[in-house]
């Protein structure tokens, strides 16, 4: 017998339902087991067949979820996986994505509590990410591709099935935003002119990575008509500097995401990400002036008393506090778009690598399936 | 505060009322279900001091009763 079937001998591990797809949504949603759209039903098999690609102890948590602190086992989240529409070699990117939000510096707790509207954004990085299919092309912050949606449709299920991160309960968020349902990405690196993210980390190339962030959703930056990488910094940094971010107040590490004809034009000019960031720092920021009264007095002069208790008014506020924590990656296809993602600020990002539990690092996702 | 509640110190938590069922569900997490939650009108970010100081005269009245309850 499976550990799985052993499992489900338990009272109360197993909910028998009609064999028919809106009973079996009735019932997920009336438990609170949703995140309100249909679901594939996480039957006994479909479980097992998750399971196929996970190599270490499906009992063992990953991370204790909060704010219920539930156990996000192998085999927990691969209910979840399945009800996402994952395919069973999508499962270990998800395991990845919750290890490396078990990072504290990610801020869990704080990222699933809040009032602020945040989610983890997950940036793949890697071999392993083309191999499954996460799209780094047209639309890749959009719909459509099954591994984008079903990833971190996923990790935002297991949040709430496991973490019971439930609306007015144990998800505060005032409005949340649209991104709560999946927010996952892959580095476009074939488009991009500078080394990828992970390979920025200290990573090899070959190695597969998560980047998760407590991000807001994408805001975006349109820019037709800049020919040069101070014009097109320019307008990002516009973007970047709003005084209704959290990147205002705490240093936080948003993200830029270039767009490839973005990043091919301030390649172009010369300016590695190191410079970009630099640039950025120093440029994508606002005077207090541009703040309320009440915010200048109670935000900065107090609460911020180190840099601002005595500042004059014109001081810049900044929207990174150092120029390395802005993260810069290329994503997309076609068009004069990049998108920038502030985030919940207080919080760090935290990047894993794929590897097997005998700690050798994954180059193809094969390498993780049961023998 | 569920750790000082443990060692049999007094300990409460101030929420606002729309924080009520997250206090009471971390209180129950944490193993200290019959932590005292001083419960105060929502919200509290945002409030002039005058109404800060409202809130916290709510606090305290429901701090002493949990005092004297502890003391008899």
């Amino acid at each position: 017998m499976t550990p799985l079937a052993t499992m489900l001998q338990a009272p109360g591990a197993l909910v028998e339902c009609d064999d028919d797809p809106e009973a079996v949504f009735e019932l997920l949603c009336a438990k609170g087991w949703s995140d309100g759209l249909p679901v594939i039903p996480p039957t006994p098999e479909r479980v097992e067949r998750m399971l196929a690609y996970c190599d270490r102890d499906i009992e063992a948590p990953i991370v204790k979820i909060p704010p219920r602190y539930g156990a996000a086992t192998p085999i927990r989240v691969a209910a979840n996986a399945v009800m996402a529409g994952c395919k069973p070699n999508y499962f270990p990117l998800v395991l990845l994505a919750l290890e490396a939000m078990a990072e504290e510096q990610y801020n869990l707790y704080g990222t699933q509590a809040t009032t602020h509207p945040c989610t983890p954004m997950l940036i793949f990085n890697g071999p392993v990410a083309k191999e499954v299919g996460i799209n780094a092309g047209n639309n890749a912050m959009g719909n459509y591709f099954r591994a984008n949606a079903a990833i971190g449709r996923a990790v935002r299920l297991a949040l709430v099935n496991i973490g019971a991160a439930i609306p007015g309960v144990g998800d505060m968020a005032t409005a949340g935003t649209p991104a709560k349902f999946t927010f996952c990405v892959a580095e476009n690196e074939d488009a991009s002119p500078w080394e990828p993210l992970h390979v920025e980390l200290g990573f090899p190339q070959e190695a597969s990575t998560v980047t998760v962030v407590a991000a807001e959703g994408p805001h975006n930056v349109n820019d037709h008509e800049s020919l040069t990488a101070e014009g097109i910094l320019v307008m990002v940094a516009g973007t970047m500097a709003i005084t209704g971010s959290n990147n205002a107040y705490y240093d936080g590490q948003p993200v830029l995401a270039f767009g490839p004809e973005h990043a091919a034009t301030v390649a172009g000019d010369g300016m590695s990400k190191a410079e970009v960031k630099r640039w950025l720092f120093d440029r994508a920021s606002l005077p207090m002036s541009k703040f309320s009264k009440e915010g200048i007095e109670r935000r900065f002069r107090r609460k911020r008393a180190d840099k601002f208790a005595n500042a004059p008014l014109d001081t810049p506020v900044r929207m990174v506090g150092k120029p390395e924590d802005l993260i810069v990656i290329v994503t997309g296809g076609a068009g004069k778009h990049s998108q920038y993602v502030p985030t919940f600020g207080n919080t760090r990002a935290a990047t894993r690598v794929l590897k097997r539990a005998d700690g050798q690092v994954v180059k193809s996702i094969h390498d993780l399936r049961r023998a | 505060m569920a750790q000082l509640r443990k060692r049999g110190l007094i300990a409460a938590v101030v929420c606002s009322d729309t924080f009520m069922k997250l206090g009471a569900a971390q209180a129950k997490v944490f193993g200290v279900p019959d932590l005292p939650l001083l419960r105060i009108p929502h919200p509290l970010g945002g409030l002039s001091i005058d109404k800060v100081r409202e809130r916290a005269e709510v606090a305290l009245l429901q701090l002493l009763k949990v005092v004297k309850e502890k003391q008899s």
